[in-house]
C-alpha cells in the first residue's frame, strides 16, 4: 500500500458514520462523529454511478471551493476521502437552517435577530466574494444554524469562480424565488450583483416569515418581481432590454415598499432596496452592506447564541440572557457531554433534526 | 491582494522529489521524465481537438504531473491518467467536456501513434482512423479506466485540486521589468509556460518561480540585460524567486528541446501506448535488479 493509500484509510478511520439523515439522487447523508473528540459531523456520501459521467459536477465544485474556503459564517470541510468508488466529504453538523426558523410560528423575530442573521450572511458571503467565488444558490434552507446560533452558508453545488470577466456562465441557477431579473432576461456574463439579490430576498423574507416574491414559472416569477418592484426602466436597468431573453411585460409602477414593509426601520428598508435594485452594477456589494447604516446602527444584532432557535417549542426566550454569558452552548444541552467542551460545535438540546439538504 | 495563506495548491516535498514512486519501482529519471512530457502532450493534443481552453489543459497537466509524486507508472497508465485528468480539469475549470468525446479522440490519438510506431517510414497522412462503435466493449473499457482515473486523481491528490496558473502573474512582472512592451519577449515567455507544463515544474515550484523562469529564458534569447549581479541587485528577488530554483525549471525546459534519442523515443512511445502491462513488463526483463 502506498502513501496516498493509506492517507485516505486514515482518512477513513477518523470518522464514524451513524445514522443516515438524509438521500438525495446523487448523496446519501449520514451523521457521524469523530472518532477521537465525538464530534457530532455530518458526511456526505456521494454515489459515483456506471452509467453517469464519473463524479457529479456539484461534489466536484463543492470539494474545490469549501477546501479553500474558511470562515465562521461558511460550513467547514472536514475531511474527504474515498471509500471503494465513493467520495466522502466530511462536513461541520449542523441541525437546522433558516427555513425552518422562518416557518417555525412559534418565534417572534425582534429586528436584533434578524438583523443578526443578515450580518453573518453577509460576512460569509463577503468572505465567498473576496476569493472569487460566486454561491449561486442562496436560500434560506443553503443557510445553515449551528446549535450555538452561528449561521453558515452551505451547499457550494452551484459556486464557481468569476475571476475570468469575460466567460460566459449559465444562468440556469439559483433557486427561482431568490434569482434576480438578469437571469432570467439570459445573462450569461455576471457577477456578484446575484448573490446579493438572493441576500434582499432573503432579507424580506425573515421580515414578511413568508417568501418575499414567489413565482410558479420563470415568467410569472418576473410578472411577480416587477409587481413588487415595479418595471424597470431604462434609467433603473440600463440596457436591460439588449439582454438575449428580454421579454416586454408592460409597465408596473412601483408600490411603496412601507406598505408591505410596515414594521421595518428606514436603514433597513434602504439596504433592502439596495439590494434588490435591477441594474446588477448598481446592487449594493456583499462588503458595502456590511457598512451600511442597518449594520451599524441600533439596535445591535442579537448574540448568536441568543437567537431563536428551531425545534424546542419555545415558550418564552430564556429571558434575562445575561445569565448565560460565559457558559455557553453547554449549559442547556443534556448533562453528560463533557466530551464536548469545545467552543465551536457545542450541540445544545436533546433534538437532533436531520440537516436538510437537497440534491438535484 | 495578498491571500492569507498564498499556497492554497500543493507541492511535492523534498522527500517526494528525491525519490518519486516510479523512480522507487526502478524506472530510471530520464524516462520518468520523458513518460511525464509525453503525457502532457498528449493532453495538450487531446484539449485542442476537444476545442477546450487552454486553461483546462494547463490544469489537467498540473494534476497529471502531481499525481506521479504520489504514484507510480507501474500501478497506473500514464495514458489513463493523462484522459482522467483532461475530464477532471473539464469539471474544474467548468467546460465540461462529454466523456464520450475525450475517449474518441484519445482512441485517434492512440491510435495514429501505434500507426506510426508499426509504420516508421510511412507519410502520416496514410493514416486512416476508423471510429469504434457506439456501443462497442472497447468504449465501455475506456470509460471504466476514465471513471477511475478521476477518481484516483481526487483520492491520490487528497482532493486538493486547486491549480494556480502564473501567465497573468508573468504579464505583470514583465510590466514590473519594462519588458512588457520590448518586442517578442512577452510571447516568448508565454511560450516557455506553456511548454513547462510539459515538465514537473508546476508540481514543484511556486508560480513566481516559473514565472521568474520563463521571463530569465526569454530575456536570455532575445539578448535583453536585466539587472543581475554583480553589478545590480537581481530582478529575481523582486518576485522572491531563487536564481537555483529558476535555473532548474529552465533546465527542464530546455530539456524538452533536445533532439531525442530515436531509441529512447520508441521505449517512451511503446510504455505510454502499452501503459502500467507494458511498464511491468520492461521493468522485469530490463531492470530485474532494480523491482525487488
Amino acid at each position: 500500500m502506498d502513501v496516498a493509500e493509506r492517507e485516505n484509510l486514515e482518512a477513513m478511520r477518523r470518522w464514524t458514520k451513524e445514522a443516515k439523515i438524509g438521500e438525495g439522487t446523487f448523496a446519501v447523508v449520514y451523521r457521524g462523529r469523530q472518532v477521537s473528540t465525538g464530534r457530532p459531523v455530518a458526511i456526505k456520501k456521494i454515489k459515483v454511478g456506471q452509467f453517469k459521467d464519473g463524479l457529479d459536477m456539484t461534489a466536484i465544485r463543492e470539494v474545490k471551493f469549501l477546501q479553500e474556503l474558511k470562515h465562521p459564517n461558511v460550513i467547514e470541510l472536514l475531511d474527504v476521502y474515498s471509500n471503494k468508488s465513493n467520495l466522502n466529504l466530511v462536513l461541520e453538523f449542523l441541525d437546522s437552517d433558516l427555513e425552518m426558523i422562518i416557518k417555525d410560528r412559534n418565534h417572534v423575530f425582534k429586528p436584533a435577530d434578524i438583523k443578526s442573521w443578515m450580518a453573518m450572511t453577509c460576512r460569509g458571503l463577503e468572505f465567498c466574494h473576496r476569493n472569487w467565488i460566486l454561491h449561486r444558490d442562496l436560500k434560506p434552507n443553503n443557510l445553515l444554524l449551528a446549535a450555538n446560533g452561528e449561521l453558515k452558508i452551505a451547499d457550494f453545488g452551484l459556486a464557481r469562480d468569476f475571476t475570468d470577466p469575460g466567460s460566459k456562465m449559465t444562468c440556469q441557477v439559483i433557486t427561482r424565488w431568490y434569482r434576480p431579473p438578469e437571469l432570467f432576461f439570459g445573462a450569461r456574463a455576471y457577477g456578484t450583483g446575484v448573490d446579493m439579490w438572493s441576500v434582499g430576498c432573503i432579507f424580506a423574507e425573515l421580515m414578511l416569515r413568508v417568501p418575499y416574491m414567489a413565482g410558479e414559472t420563470d415568467l410569472e416569477q418576473l410578472k411577480v418581481i416587477f409587481r413588487a418592484l415595479g418595471s424597470p426602466t431604462e434609467e433603473t436597468w440600463p440596457g436591460h432590454t439588449k439582454l438575449p431573453d428580454y421579454v416586454d411585460l408592460g409597465r408596473v409602477p412601483k408600490p411603496p415598499m412601507q406598505d408591505l414593509f410596515t414594521a421595518a426601520s428606514q436603514p433597513a428598508l434602504d439596504l433592502l432596496q439596495k439590494f434588490l435594485l435591477y441594474d446588477p452594477l448598481k446592487r449594493i456589494s456583499a462588503k458595502d452592506a456590511l457598512h451600511h447604516k442597518y449594520l451599524t446602527s441600533l439596535p445591535h444584532p442579537t448574540h448568536p447564541s441568543k437567537l431563536p432557535k428551531s425545534g424546542q417549542p419555545m415558550k418564552a426566550r430564556p429571558l434575562p440572557p445575561d445569565e448565560l454569558d460565559g457558559k455557553g452552548a453547554a449549559v442547556t444541552g443534556q448533562g453528560a457531554t463533557k466530551k464536548r467542551k469545545s467552543s465551536t460545535m457545542g450541540e445544545d438540546g436533546p433534538r437532533k433534526v436531520a440537516r436538510k439538504l437537497e440534491f438535484n | 491582494m495578498s491571500l492569507p495563506h498564498p499556497l492554497l495548491y500543493p507541492l511535492a516535498s523534498a522527500a517526494q522529489l528525491a525519490q518519486t514512486p516510479c523512480r522507487a519501482d526502478g524506472i530510471p529519471a530520464w524516462l520518468e521524465e520523458d513518460l511525464r512530457a509525453e503525457g502532457c502532450r498528449l493532453i495538450q493534443s487531446a484539449g485542442i481537438l476537444l476545442g477546450a481552453p487552454q486553461v483546462v489543459m494547463a490544469t489537467a497537466q498540473v494534476l497529471f504531473q502531481r499525481f506521479w509524486y504520489v504514484t507510480s507508472m507501474r500501478e497506473f497508465s500514464v495514458s489513463q491518467i493523462a484522459m482522467g485528468a483532461l475530464y477532471l480539469a473539464s469539471k474544474l475549470e467548468e467546460h465540461i467536456a462529454r466523456m464520450r468525446d475525450i475517449i474518441n479522440i484519445f482512441d485517434l490519438l492512440l491510435s495514429r501513434l501505434r500507426y506510426s510506431l508499426a509504420h516508421p517510414t510511412a507519410p502520416p497522412e496514410s493514416f486512416k482512423y476508423s471510429p469504434m462503435s457506439y456501443y462497442s466493449n472497447e468504449y465501455y473499457t475506456y470509460k471504466d479506466e476514465l471513471v477511475i482515473a478521476e477518481m484516483q486523481l481526487l483520492k491520490r491528490l487528497a482532493f486538493n485540486v486547486q491549480v494556480q496558473l502564473p501567465y497573468n502573474t508573468m504579464v505583470n512582472y514583465l510590466n514590473v521589468l519594462g519588458l512588457g512592451r520590448v518586442e517578442g519577449i512577452a510571447q516568448k515567455a508565454w511560450g516557455f509556460l506553456n511548454d513547462a507544463l510539459q515538465t514537473p515544474a508546476y508540481a514543484v515550484y511556486p508560480f513566481p518561480t516559473i514565472a521568474c523562469a520563463a521571463i530569465h529564458l526569454a530575456a536570455r534569447e532575445a539578448s535583453v540585460c536585466l539587472p543581475e549581479p554583480p553589478e545590480h541587485e537581481p530582478w529575481w528577488e523582486l518576485f522572491d524567486a531563487d536564481l537555483e530554483d529558476m535555473e532548474q525549471v529552465c533546465g527542464w525546459v530546455l530539456r524538452l528541446y533536445r533532439r531525442q534519442d530515436e531509441e529512447e523515443r520508441e521505449l517512451v512511445q511503446n510504455l505510454l501506448l502499452g501503459g502500467r502491462r507494458e511498464v511491468r513488463q520492461w521493468l522485469d526483463e530490463v531492470e530485474p535488479k532494480a523491482s525487488t
